[in-house]
């Protein structure tokens, strides 16, 4: 017979997961987006401080043991500012991501699996939308829908989804040529089921790549819109607004832009490292 | 049963039209099955067994392939006029098929059980762990070792040999009527061809399921198939009982292959013989015998039009006008 012994069994996630934890810069940026998230969750509980809550007598302070990150112009804890802040950007960079998966996974496998007149028709919407600003059409959308945090997860996951749809009718069609889809028609397997059974779930690894890399996108859309002003509404925090009402004061207490800035760099980088080892380790040629 | 064959191809044409011409893959070939029986479509790459063996299944590529003209019957029913849902049934069911290359052939992030019980859920309505209970009692007769646990392996896990071995238990999985194999031991090594050949007779034998191997090694041939068709350029040129090719070749094309085969019960000073030249252009054929441009017997009568299928002696065919039982070798 042929060989007895028996391997640990392990899933294609199994090994893709060992692989991601070899990789320092990923586990980091996995970790603080981690610790980033915990902070969000537990801060409320312990805080002295409430995000609205403004003290007129101590504006523009500098960092102290009173108040960590030192107050803003209307005396507000610009840590605990930072803390809720951060609620924002992540529930951006996840919900939008959401849409952008909802939309772009369906219409994408249908555009790739049907082929011909569906296709064409759906990837020269996708072109349209592809050829805009980015940023104008968050706008527009943004002025067309309304100002709610949900309208801006929606506006900004109008605009992102395309290249998740590009991505997965790309690797549908590649796939479609492969033996074992064949082999599916073989043994009775027909159009939707071989999609939703045989083609997106090998093209699952580079769409979680594409959308780990799409959410700091997502996140710096919002940073965006709030910096000019069009984002979630005051007295709710966002980074975005935090330096746009910082620059205000910006020789003043600096720290007001600096903080923010770097909280949505240190962000940023992270689901950008974060994603960059997920696509070494979901990377089928780094197979071993 | 019936003295019907369980499959009869009719005048098939499979033409490509692509850029360049209309590619004939295969050009009015007929053949027969009966149930159990083993037949074998041998011929150099590129000669249409594979174009031959899909369009029974009906999985030519469309555009840019057609089957231009014919008829394939099986169990009496044309499978070119079915509705399409009505062949989908059939898939897996009635016919399966063994591929080349089993790694392609599996999705990589489906486990093998998974895969095995895609066709028993799709064709016998057994789902869940009466079906997984399937798959391992079909791993365990195709000799796989602990199929209680390879079951949940991906394939990547498998070694070559042992994917053929799952590809085998997905064929067989709802007891098909006819199994084709495209080459199925051309990725292997010779040990696992030699156990993998025999656990596919052993089963079809069982099972007297019909096999259509499909194989340019006429070593194997002689060993498992009944009958032969050699086929050359998208067309038969020789079919009969294995004995009749193998000891008795009419056609100097399937002379050619046999001569190119290392033999055992040759003098081992013997010569191996290469065919010369290439295979024709299917775009472009020549107006007469295929063959004609390579074969070292042509004469004139051969160039100018295709030679007709003569009977050499009862159930042995060959389309040479040279057609005489062989009697050097007899």
């Amino acid at each position: 017979m042929i060989t007895d012994t028996v391997r640990p069994h392990r899933s294609l996630w199994g090994d893709a997961f060992i692989r991601l934890r070899r990789n320092r810069l990923a586990v980091t940026g996995g970790v603080i987006i981690l610790l980033i998230a915990l902070t969000t969750i537990i801060y409320p509980f312990f805080s002295r401080y409430d995000f609205a809550s403004q003290d007129l007598n101590a504006i523009l302070q500098s960092p102290s043991m009173k108040h960590f990150l030192g107050t803003d112009e209307l005396g507000r804890d610009v840590f605990t500012r930072l803390i809720y802040g951060a609620r924002t950007s992540l529930s951006v960079g996840i919900f939008t991501q959401l849409i952008v998966l909802g939309i772009g996974l369906p219409l994408g496998a249908i555009s790739g699996a049907a082929g011909g007149r569906a296709d064409n028709l759906i990837m020269r919407f996708v072109d349209v939308i592809y050829a805009f600003p980015d940023l104008l059409l968050i706008i527009l959308l943004r002025a067309i829908l309304g100002g709610s945090i949900y309208m801006i997860f929606l506006a900004i996951g109008l605009v992102s989804w395309v290249n998740v749809a590009r991505l997965v009718r790309g690797q549908t069609l590649a796939l479609k040529q492969r033996d074992f889809v064949t082999a599916a028609r073989v043994f009775g397997g027909f159009g939707s089921y071989i999609t939703t059974r045989h083609l997106l779930p090998n093209s699952l690894g580079p769409v979680i790549v594409a959308v780990t890399f799409n959410i700091p996108r997502a996140i710096f859309a919002e940073a965006a819109l709030a910096y000019i002003g069009i984002g979630v509404k005051p007295p709710t925090p966002s980074w975005g607004a935090m330096i746009r009402d910082g620059n205000n004061v910006i020789f003043a207490a600096p720290h007001l832009v600096l903080f923010p800035a770097i909280a949505i760099g240190i962000l940023m980088l992270s689901f950008t490292f974060l994603g960059d080892g997920l696509r070494d380790a979901l990377d089928p040629r780094l197979r071993r | 049963m019936s003295d019907k064959p369980l499959l009869e191809v009719r005048n098939l044409s499979t033409y490509f039209y692509t850029q360049d011409g209309i590619v004939k893959a295969v050009d009015g070939v007929s053949y027969a099955v009966d149930r159990g029986e083993t037949i074998a479509l041998v011929g150099e790459s590129g000669c249409g067994k594979t174009v031959s063996a899909l369009s029974i299944l009906r999985l030519i590529p469309e555009p840019p392939g057609k089957i231009a003209s014919g008829e394939i019957l099986f169990d009496g029913i044309d499978i070119l006029t079915l509705p399409k849902d009505r062949m989908l049934d059939i898939r897996g069911d009635r016919i399966a098929m063994i591929f080349q290359e089993p790694l392609t052939a599996l999705n990589p992030v489906l486990t093998i059980g998974l895969q095995i019980t895609e066709a028993l859920e799709r064709h016998r309505n057994m789902h869940g762990a009466v079906a997984l209970e399937e798959a391992i009692r079909l791993l365990k007769i195709v000799g796989i070792p602990q199929p209680d646990q390879r079951v949940k392996d991906y394939p990547h896990q498998f070694s070559g040999g042992m994917r053929q071995r799952a590809m085998i238990a997905l064929a067989i999985s709802c007891e098909p009527e006819l199994i084709i194999a495209d080459e199925p031991t051309t990725v292997v090594d010779v040990t696992i061809q030699a156990q993998l050949l025999e656990l596919i007779r052993g089963i079809t034998e069982k099972l007297n399921t019909a096999l259509i191997l499909i194989t340019h090694n006429l070593g194997i041939v002689a060993r498992y198939a009944h009958r032969v068709y050699v086929m050359y350029a998208g067309h038969i040129i020789e079919h009969g009982s294995s004995q009749d090719i193998y000891h008795h070749p009419c056609h100097p094309y399937t002379r050619g292959l046999l001569a190119s085969v290392p033999r055992l019960d040759e003098p081992r000073k013997t010569r191996l013989q290469p065919i010369e030249g290439q295979p024709p252009d299917l775009i472009q054929l020549p107006p007469g015998c295929a063959f004609g441009p390579r074969c070292p017997h042509v004469i004139d009568a051969c160039r100018q039009a295709v030679p007709p299928m003569t009977e050499v002696s009862p159930g042995h065919y060959a389309a040479c006008r040279l057609a005489v039982p062989d009697r050097k070798q007899s």
